[in-house]
């Protein structure tokens, strides 16, 4: 009897390593993933660090040392310095304008591409394409000229047109192959019940590929606010710039702040994580319906 | 990687701006003192943070000049260096130009935008206003330039606030650990390090991967350099042997401390930034660069005293005068930046510049306080009315910085022989000058 009320409890222990037993494989996958992870979020950590870390600290221990106290007058000053709240809102504001645009424009475009099979489609998909390939150095100076003529240079609106086509060229190209495979019974289904072009446009077409489009607005959202290039050449007053460029400034000549710099850097990634966070679902989702059937 | 790319693509394209805004910008008028005297607004742009010598100095210019002007607003914007860099044409070119900004000295910079008529000749106003006087010869080199927009003579289109030049600095807890003395000349700065070889501490911080290599390279060169060399090699007035003896000792020399082992071999790789860490971090005793890290170094090294010295044996030093004021064309206030400008220059801006850290181009050493910050202003006056400026190893060709930093890594590397570096930056500079027909 004790013989056997001993072994009991000793078995029930024994399931779980034996659980273990049956995927061995699970440890090293684990562990891989766990590697892969820190490797991935080592320099972001690196950057948090650096960024609580008072000047005299870093430059008394380096950059991979741990801060001995939290030191918050490197974001608040930068914060003030570049007044970093109108920066965010004119980022925000650019990011979602095109964001939208992009979509509508995508959506438009890939309708008559890819649904309406206008003529000579493949070459309007090749011109996307192409469009798509042009490096934004060689767009800089014909954009600069024309801004300048209509009175848009140094104004948001210049930014939001500019990336809402080009965007747009990437939507319509990705979004016409998506719909060259739109089932053709649903269309037909609409048509009968007396639905014209527009109408199974936004009643059926739309809601059907919602998630695909929910992908391309994140994606147009998270680049036109990483954006960089274009917006340090066209938005000059410091009032209209965006995030990228506000953190420009701390970039001098020689010499460069390393604190206030990850400090900046910070800031300046939150709100392209949390935004990528919230659509992160629709992206998953966005992703495994691409495949409608 | 990504910002060279982007410097690369940078660098073609404003070729190819400055081609079609040549083509646009009409010539430099020649400068009213009274234009622009009745405007409301001052738009002024620099780049200097806030806490820098400079711009503590500058927001006071700001204040003198709001309460000297009380019907004027002052529109100051902190740009980043970046945008100027890039876009200084494009602004220049615009409504949206600034009414006087900060900008880079330079024939690629300043010259460049000179030559393209977007900056307005100075020259009346330098005499008028006296700052020709406060400014000595070396310091004139990169605010004059000529119808080619090379420096050096010609017209002014710029007026320098500050200066900068080559020193070294040195961790005098190091040195008295090893019982070295300040050395005065080349042979006990060797000997100096050589002590530190012999105790297994490499004496130098070096970032190879950038400017801190050729400027010492440059300190070697001038040791055995007199003015005619800076004017052949920089202002193009002879041709430069880069197999003469001038430069031939210094990159032996350069070769031969690292041989030595006063310059580590894995400094071919360091960065500016992580070789000045480095140092702070008392990795290294000795650290041979610029006056910028002044400041710097006052307020972030807590661990061990610290102090400089001029290259021991040099009269001719790597340096010259700081960025430019500079009124754009079509500026809307000329002679509210006029005043503005001569804000900067009185007494009071520039002892504020010195007390702050900074190196100005003419304060009274007597009204700086700080004994630190007394040192490095004297050091600077004493080369600077000396004329002991030589400017920087890669200003002569565009796109020599990179040149002189790969010719200056070979050597660190050992993977070229001194004769071979020099050839191979022989080759970009006098196809330069091929270009320039001269």
């Amino acid at each position: 009897m004790t013989v056997t009320a001993t072994r009991a409890p000793r078995r029930r222990t024994e399931e779980r390593p034996s659980l273990r037993q049956r995927h061995p494989a699970r440890f090293f996958i684990l562990t891989g993933l766990l590697i892969l992870l820190l490797l991935m979020v080592a320099p972001l950590l690196v950057v948090a660090v650096n960024a609580v870390k008072s000047p005299a600290e870093y430059a008394a221990n380096g950059p991979l040392s741990l801060p001995h106290h939290l030191y918050w007058a490197g974001i608040v000053d930068f914060w003030n310095r570049v007044d970093f709240g109108l920066k965010l809102w004119n980022s925000f504001i650019t990011s979602l304008v095109v964001a939208v645009l992009g979509v509508v424009l995508s959506v438009f475009n890939a309708y008559a591409l890819g649904i309406g099979r206008v003529k000579g489609r493949t070459w309007f998909l090749v011109f996307f394409l192409v469009a798509n390939l042009l490096p934004q150095e060689v767009l800089v100076y014909p954009l600069y000229y024309l801004s300048k003529q209509i009175g848009l240079y140094d104004n948001l609106l210049a930014i939001i047109i500019i990336f809402t086509v080009v965007q747009s060229a990437f939507g319509t190209y990705l979004l016409t192959s998506v719909y060259t495979e739109f089932p053709k019974e649903l269309l037909e289904a609409a048509s009968i019940d007396g639905a014209g072009k527009w109408l199974s446009l936004w009643r059926v077409v739309v809601p059907v590929s919602r998630p695909t489009l929910a992908v391309l607005f994140t994606f147009f959202f998270i680049w036109t606010w990483n954006e960089f290039f274009l917006p340090l050449v066209f938005l000059i007053s410091n009032d209209n710039q965006t995030v990228p460029v506000a953190l420009g400034v701390l970039q001098g000549d020689r010499m460069m702040d390393a604190t206030t710099t990850s400090a900046s850097a910070l800031i300046g990634i939150i709100p392209a994580m949390v935004f990528f966070l919230i659509f992160q679902r629709t992206l998953t989702r966005g992703i495994a319906a691409g495949a409608i059937k | 990687m990504a910002i060279s790319r982007r410097g690369l693509l940078a660098g073609s394209f404003a070729m190819t701006a400055a081609l079609a805004l040549a083509a646009c910008g009409d010539d430099g008028g020649s400068s009213d003192s009274t234009e622009g005297a009745d405007a409301k607004t001052l738009t002024l742009w620099h780049y200097e943070g806030p806490t820098s010598a400079m711009g503590i100095a500058w927001t006071k210019a700001i204040e003198i000049f709001k309460a000297k002007h009380p019907g004027v607003e002052v529109k100051f914007e902190e740009k980043s260096f970046e945008q100027i860099q890039q876009n200084a044409q494009m602004i220049l070119n615009s409504d949206s130009a600034p009414d006087i900004l900060e900008y880079n000295k330079g024939n690629a910079t300043a010259g460049l935008l000179s030559k393209q008529g977007l900056l307005t000749d100075l020259s009346d106003q330098v005499t008028k206003y006296g700052w020709d006087k406060k400014l000595s010869g070396s310091l004139q080199t990169t605010a004059k330039y000529d119808e080619d927009g090379i420096m050096g003579t010609g017209k002014f289109f710029g007026v320098p606030n500050y200066g900068e030049y080559v020193m070294v600095y040195y961790n005098k807890a190091m040195f008295e650990k090893y019982k070295i003395a300040v050395p005065t000349t080349l042979a006990e700065f060797t000997a100096a390090m050589d002590t530190f070889v012999k105790n297994k501490v490499t004496p130098l911080a070096v970032g190879g991967a950038e400017y801190p290599a050729q400027q010492i390279l440059y300190e070697l060169a001038l040791s055995k350099a007199d003015r005619t060399f800076i004017d052949d090699y920089q202002l193009y007035k002879n041709k430069v042997d880069f197999n003469g003896p001038v430069l031939t000792y210094a990159a032996d020399t350069f070769a031969d401390w690292v041989a030595k082992g006063y310059i580590s071999k894995d400094s071919a790789g360091i960065k500016a930034e992580d070789m000045g860490v480095s140092w702070e971090q008392g990795k290294f005793p000795i650290l041979i660069s610029g006056s910028w890290w002044y400041g710097r170094f006052a307020s972030e090294v807590k661990n061990f005293e610290w102090g400089t010295f001029l290259f021991p044996g040099n009269t001719l030093h790597p340096g010259s005068s700081g960025n430019l004021w500079v009124v754009p064309e079509k500026s809307k206030a000329k002679a509210l930046a006029y005043d503005f400008i001569d804000i900067t220059m009185s007494p009071e801006v520039q002892n504020l510049l010195g007390n702050s850290g900074g190196v100005p181009v003419a304060a009274d050493p007597a009204a700086i306080t700080d004994a630190k910050n007394k040192e490095l202003i004297e050091n600077f006056n004493k080369i600077s009315t000396s004329d002991g400026l030589a400017f920087y190893p890669d200003w002569p060709a565009p796109g020599y910085y990179d040149v002189m930093v790969s010719g200056t890594q070979s050597l660190i590397n050992g993977s070229k022989t001194p004769k071979a570096m020099l050839d191979e930056i022989a080759k970009p500079y006098n196809e330069n000058l091929a270009d320039l027909g001269k």
